[in-house]
């Protein structure tokens, strides 16, 4: 049995993490409607590219985070442009044939990591990562601390861009009517290939973000994946606050889960899967086409 | 956008090819047999999710749970001294039960949420299951000694095989099959009209599930040795989803097509190291490519180009 205090510290610095892995994912839900299946294997790239640095260079994990972020973003852009685009718009909800197609790029993106680094696991170690220290009295290791400190500026600076930026402001209104974006002058197609671009740059961070804490493996990103559906269900598609709050909920359920149950590690996933089940079916509300589908329905009764 | 049944001619073909499939063990070499139980494992797989992935266009990425329930009832019955052939019964009974227990909840969800949700499930399946005892855990579990028997597993496979393709054939054919049609096509206009969809889609969900079950019990009498890493592996669940989408989902003749090509590319792959290699690139790439220029697959493909051929002379005409 264990207190409270290290639970909610633990789970509010993982949220963190969470928070910038589901956010990508929600971005270009939101301005596409389109369920990125690539960001897991995007999150695999982001970790090994940091391997790579790591190891080539010696640059350290969290100053990579320079290098991989305009990288992702460009290498989305050119995904949206090249791949992404030839899709018909679905007009209501996302369409099955852009999350095949996302699925298949995943797989791609995973052989390529195969054929590169090999399928043998990897990990970053550097002078800190075995180190630990104190916050409020609960000792908690150094990288899960600067992983939140990155996610945290990172959100916050992505929060500034969308407010205050006109590209930002952009993307938002085209979150949230296409169509009147478009009638006010908003370049739609340009808008989507920059939010893919942020979407690929988020996860790529998060990937890198990840790989100071996790060993990986070109199948890496999976579960990851689902948690991050799971927060972004959670905690509705499009607010930014909503996928804070999400990713801070399914962190303390982990958590808490571990602390005060006798259910064994090896089960954590299980718990956020059947979670993301349980979240689609009871809080349908977070989906913004599925509580459109269900009042349809209530008032067609 | 269904092939025409020429039915005549179409039965005779099915019947010969039925015919020279039982009779392979006596005219093949064993290597070829082997092959052929591959295929004929795969058409099993396709066929059955054509009938919820196709007839309804509920995309499901977790028929590995049906193919691994199937194998541990099969395993840990036969582990009990009991026959495994009366266990596929059983075998497909559970599948089905388990195929209307997620179903019930995840079939309020619409088109690519559904498909995120049975990723999550069998996800939690493969988890669990890696997780408890009786599985055997990463270790597995070996079937009993005498419970091998090629010859009667391949004709058993061959005719679940035949089974899943007539199913399939009734099904469209019937009622249940128009109300899945519908359901694919305007879920709120088929509701409108009367149409249970979530019952019509838990009976195709359970039917599918079944045969998946039965050819997950014959997968384990094959291989005399199942793993939760073998059974529940999400690979299998994406090769089941790829074989009917590759071939053209929603026909009769599409999983059948996707099928054969799967399990020969499956063979060929494993022979050679450098291919095995890169089975995800030609995954991968096949699903994007089709989803970019024929979301219908080969047989939308070979539709398309009999069209075009038909209209080329009229074409000609009026110029």
């Amino acid at each position: 049995m264990s207190s409270l205090l290290p639970v909610l510290v633990n789970s509010l610095l993982a949220a963190g993490l969470y928070a910038t892995m589901a956010y990508g994912l929600a971005m270009i839900y939101g301005v596409m409607r389109i369920i990125n299946l690539a960001h897991a294997g995007v999150m695999m790239l982001g970790a090994y590219a940091t391997f790579t640095l790591f190891t080539r260079f010696h640059m350290d994990p969290f100053l990579s985070l320079l290098v991989v972020v305009p990288l992702f973003y460009f290498l989305g852009v050119l995904v949206y442009r090249a791949i992404v685009r030839r899709l018909p718009r679905a007009s209501a909800g996302p369409s099955m044939e852009s999350l095949l197609l996302l699925f298949g790029l995943w797989l791609v993106l995973q052989n390529l990591a195969y054929f590169i680094w090999t399928g043998e696991t990897q990990s970053i170690l550097t002078g800190y990562t075995m180190k630990s220290i104190e916050v409020l009295g609960v000792r908690v290791g150094l990288p899960l601390v600067f992983v939140f400190a990155a996610s945290a500026a990172s959100l916050l600076f992505l929060n500034l861009f969308l407010r205050r930026t006109y590209a930002g402001r952009a993307i938002r209104a085209v979150t949230q009517n296409r169509d009147a974006a478009w009638l006010s002058g908003i370049d739609a197609e340009r808008v989507s290939a920059a939010a893919f671009g942020i979407g690929t740059a988020f996860a790529g961070a998060a990937g890198t973000l990840m790989s100071t804490m996790y060993a990986f493996t070109p199948d890496f990103g999976r579960s990851f994946l689902l948690k991050a559906f799971c927060i972004i269900v959670l905690g509705g598609m499009e607010s930014f606050t909503g996928v804070a709050a999400g990713a801070l909920v399914l962190a303390l359920l982990e958590n808490a889960v571990s602390a005060w149950t006798p259910i064994p590690t090896t089960f954590q996933d299980a718990i956020s899967f059947t979670l993301l089940v349980l979240a689609l079916v009871l809080f349908p509300k977070g989906l913004p086409g599925l509580a459109a589908g269900l009042s349809r329905k209530v008032t067609a009764r | 956008m269904t092939l025409r049944i020429h039915s005549r001619r179409d039965t005779a073909i099915a019947v010969a090819a039925l015919l020279v499939l039982l009779a392979a063990p006596k005219i093949f070499p064993r290597g070829v047999v082997n092959d052929l139980w591959s295929v004929a494992f795969a058409i099993v797989l396709a066929a059955s999710w054509n009938i919820l992935g196709g007839f309804a266009g509920q995309v499901s990425i977790g028929y590995s749970a049906f193919l691994g329930i199937g194998a541990y009832t099969t395993a840990l019955l036969s582990l009990k001294g009991i026959s495994p052939w009366l266990t596929l019964p059983l075998a497909a009974f559970l599948g089905a039960a388990f195929s209307v227990l997620i179903g019930l909840p995840t079939f309020r969800l619409r088109g690519p949420y559904f498909t995120i949700a049975t990723i999550g499930v069998s996800e939690a399946v493969r988890v669990l299951a890696s997780g408890v005892s009786f599985t055997g855990g990463s270790s597995g579990l070996r079937m009993p000694a005498d419970s091998y028997d090629f010859v009667s597993n391949y004709v058993a496979i061959v005719l679940l095989a035949a089974a899943a393709v007539g199913i399939s054939w009734v099904i469209r054919g019937s009622s249940l099959g128009q109300a899945l049609a519908a359901v694919r096509q305007d879920i709120d206009a088929a509701e409108a009209v009367g149409i249970d969809s979530t019952r019509v889609k838990l009976r195709a969900h359970a039917i599918s599930a079944a045969m998946v079950s039965i050819a997950g019990g014959l997968f384990a009498m094959n291989f005399q040795y199942i793993a939760p890493g073998s059974v529940f592996d999400f690979r299998l669940s994406l090769s089941i989803v790829l074989m009917p989408i590759v071939g053209g989902v929603g026909t009769i003749a599409g999983p059948i097509l996707g099928a054969i090509i799967f399990s020969y590319m499956q063979i060929k792959l494993l022979s050679s190291p450098a291919l095995r290699d890169s089975y995800l690139f030609i995954y991968g790439g096949l699903l994007m490519l089709i989803m970019i220029f024929e979301p219908k697959g080969l047989v939308g493909l070979w539709m398309r180009l009999r069209r075009s051929v038909r209209r080329a002379p009229a074409a000609e005409i009026a110029a």
